[in-house]
């Protein structure tokens, strides 16, 4: 069976310089897949590729049997990928609410269905779905900005860096709610700078470095090999 | 001087004319926090709203409250007119460009103005209107209709921003642009919105200035100064800021009188704007800093 989402030796950058170079990556269904890299890899620029952020010239990206290559990030976020950015990910001056409803800006019709799922995913969130989201802490605005992706119901979530910045402890837990919501049926694909606890909680992992893939396998595998544990991971 | 004589002679012209700085002040602010720029052809288009008003007066021979409507949408249309014709071709270019381009805009409106109507004043009534006294009060009609309005119009918009989709999608783009694209809100439509708002709401801000003092081709951009100070004192992106921040420039310049020689008037929402900015920049209501 095809890959849910194939990038194949994409190309590219921003503005005229390449960052990536001849990048490859596969997410099948259901699978959580995390990039982990030294600093400047081209981590992040590797998802935005993923969502029509780059200017790609060349090699293309699959998703569900579509070629996605230079669409917009409009008509990406529609055919079924959305993608939360590493900072300002939420309307801060909007309620929870009003955060979830903007993240299902396009769709039309009931949204109580999409407002359920997210709210079951995020209980914390539902009691205080009228509190202003910039005034929530570190580890709750990740959840409204998931939660606000999640609104379209997509069948890839990409998340840039989500537990940048927060506490070991919202850290596992927002690992916990990404298990949760891939159990639902939706594949993430993540960039993490926390490398060891990423590859440790992910099914499959890429290692970039220099805009090119260096290594790839289970969250396991990698773990184990000793060259990337003291090339990437700090020993 | 006693109380009465206070309220009579400053503080209710002063809130008349504060309520007619919020128009304009609105508008402002919302161009400040969705578009990002200073639009300078506020006071202006106002000035064209105020003398369309005075077209529809004297050929249709109705009063001014009829003939307002008429001005607010047909300003409405020519603000998103100037937008698609001018502005729209600016948006990727730095911001100052946009800015010094309204200035332009402005003289031509105003050229426009003064070609069609002269440079002469103009009143939409003849003849004098007398106060009603209520409780030693001294308050014309028209300053209550003034004022009854300018709640009005800023109430139907605050539940338009804060109750419609498309108002949340206008406070969703002021709040996180980018964000907003990649939920999928499309720019066009916000900017056309806040067009429509920021237009019809000037050309209100003066018809009334017309109503309640008389009109002249540079009455909108007398207004220019006081208007920003008020969008800056009530904090950028504020509309309920823009309000709040109109009455107190309006307050202050009518009181001003009273240890400033007259002519310094207008100075007051210069001292004003020039305060807050060194002092509190992001408005009493904690808006944008831009």
């Amino acid at each position: 069976m095809a890959a849910l989402l194939s990038m194949e030796n994409v190309t590219g950058g921003y503005g005229d310089a390449d960052i990536l170079h001849s990048v490859s990556m596969s997410v099948e269904d259901k699978e959580i897949v995390v990039i982990v890299g030294p600093n400047g890899a081209g981590k992040s620029t590797a998802m935005k590729a993923v969502f029509g952020l780059l200017n790609v010239r060349g090699g293309r990206t699959v998703f569900d049997g579509d070629d996605i290559t230079g669409w917009s990030p409009n008509r990406i976020v529609q055919r079924g990928i959305c993608y939360v950015p590493q900072v300002d990910n939420i309307f801060r001056e909007m309620s929870i609410h009003e955060n979830l409803e903007m993240g299902a800006f396009l769709k039309k019709g009931d949204l109580s269905a999409a407002y359920d799922r997210v709210y079951e995913l995020f209980p914390d969130l539902k009691e205080r779905r009228k509190t202003m989201a910039g005034s929530l802490s570190g580890g709750q605005r990740q959840m409204v900005a998931m939660g606000r992706a999640l609104m379209l119901d997509p069948k890839l979530l990409l998340l840039d860096e989500p537990t940048a910045g927060l506490s070991p402890k919202y850290m596992e837990q927002i690992f916990q709610i990404s298990r949760d919501v891939r159990d639902t049926g939706v594949a993430i694909l993540l960039v993490e700078q926390h490398a060891k606890q990423a590859l440790a909680f992910a099914d499959r992992g890429y290692v970039l470095a220099a805009g090119q893939n260096r290594h790839e396998g289970t969250g396991a595998d990698l773990l184990a090999d000793r060259e990337i544990a003291e090339m990437f991971l700090g020993g | 001087m006693g109380i009465l004589e206070l309220l009579n002679f400053y503080v209710i012209p002063g809130i008349v004319l504060g309520s007619i700085y919020a128009l304009g002040a609105v508008g402002i602010t919302l161009v400040f926090a969705i578009l990002r720029y200073a639009h300078l052809a506020h006071g202006d288009l106002a000035t064209l709203g105020a003398f369309i008003a005075f077209a529809v007066v004297t050929a249709v021979g109705v009063s001014p409250y009829v003939a307002l409507p008429v001005a607010v949408v047909a300003t409405a249309f020519i603000a998103v007119g100037i937008d698609k014709v001018f502005y729209e071709h600016l948006r990727e270019r730095p911001k100052i460009i946009t800015v010094i381009a309204s200035l332009g805009i402005a003289l031509m409106v105003r050229a426009v103005v003064q070609v069609v109507w002269g440079v002469d004043s103009e009143s939409y009534v003849r003849g004098i209107s007398r106060p009603d006294v209520y409780f030693g009060l001294r308050i014309r009609d028209r300053e209550i209709f003034t004022v009854l309005a300018m709640l009005a119009f800023v109430g139907a918009l605050y539940v338009f921003l804060k109750q419609s989709k498309w108002g949340k999608a206008m406070r969703a783009m002021s709040d996180n642009p980018n964000l907003a694209l990649l939920s999928g809100i499309d720019n066009r439509v916000v900017v056309m919105l806040t067009w429509v708002i920021a237009g019809g709401l000037c050309a209100a801000a003066s018809v009334f200035l017309g109503i309640n003092t008389e009109l002249k081709s540079m009455m909108g951009w007398h207004m220019l100064l006081p208007m920003f100070a008020a969008a800056i004192l009530g904090g950028v992106g504020r509309v309920e800021g823009a309000v709040l921040g109109g009455l107190i420039v309006g307050v202050a310049e009518e009181l001003s009188v009273l240890v400033l020689p007259s002519e310094y008037k207008a100075a007051m929402a210069f001292v004003i704007l020039l305060i807050m900015l060194l002092v509190r920049p992001t408005g009493l209501l904690r808006g944008k800093v831009l």
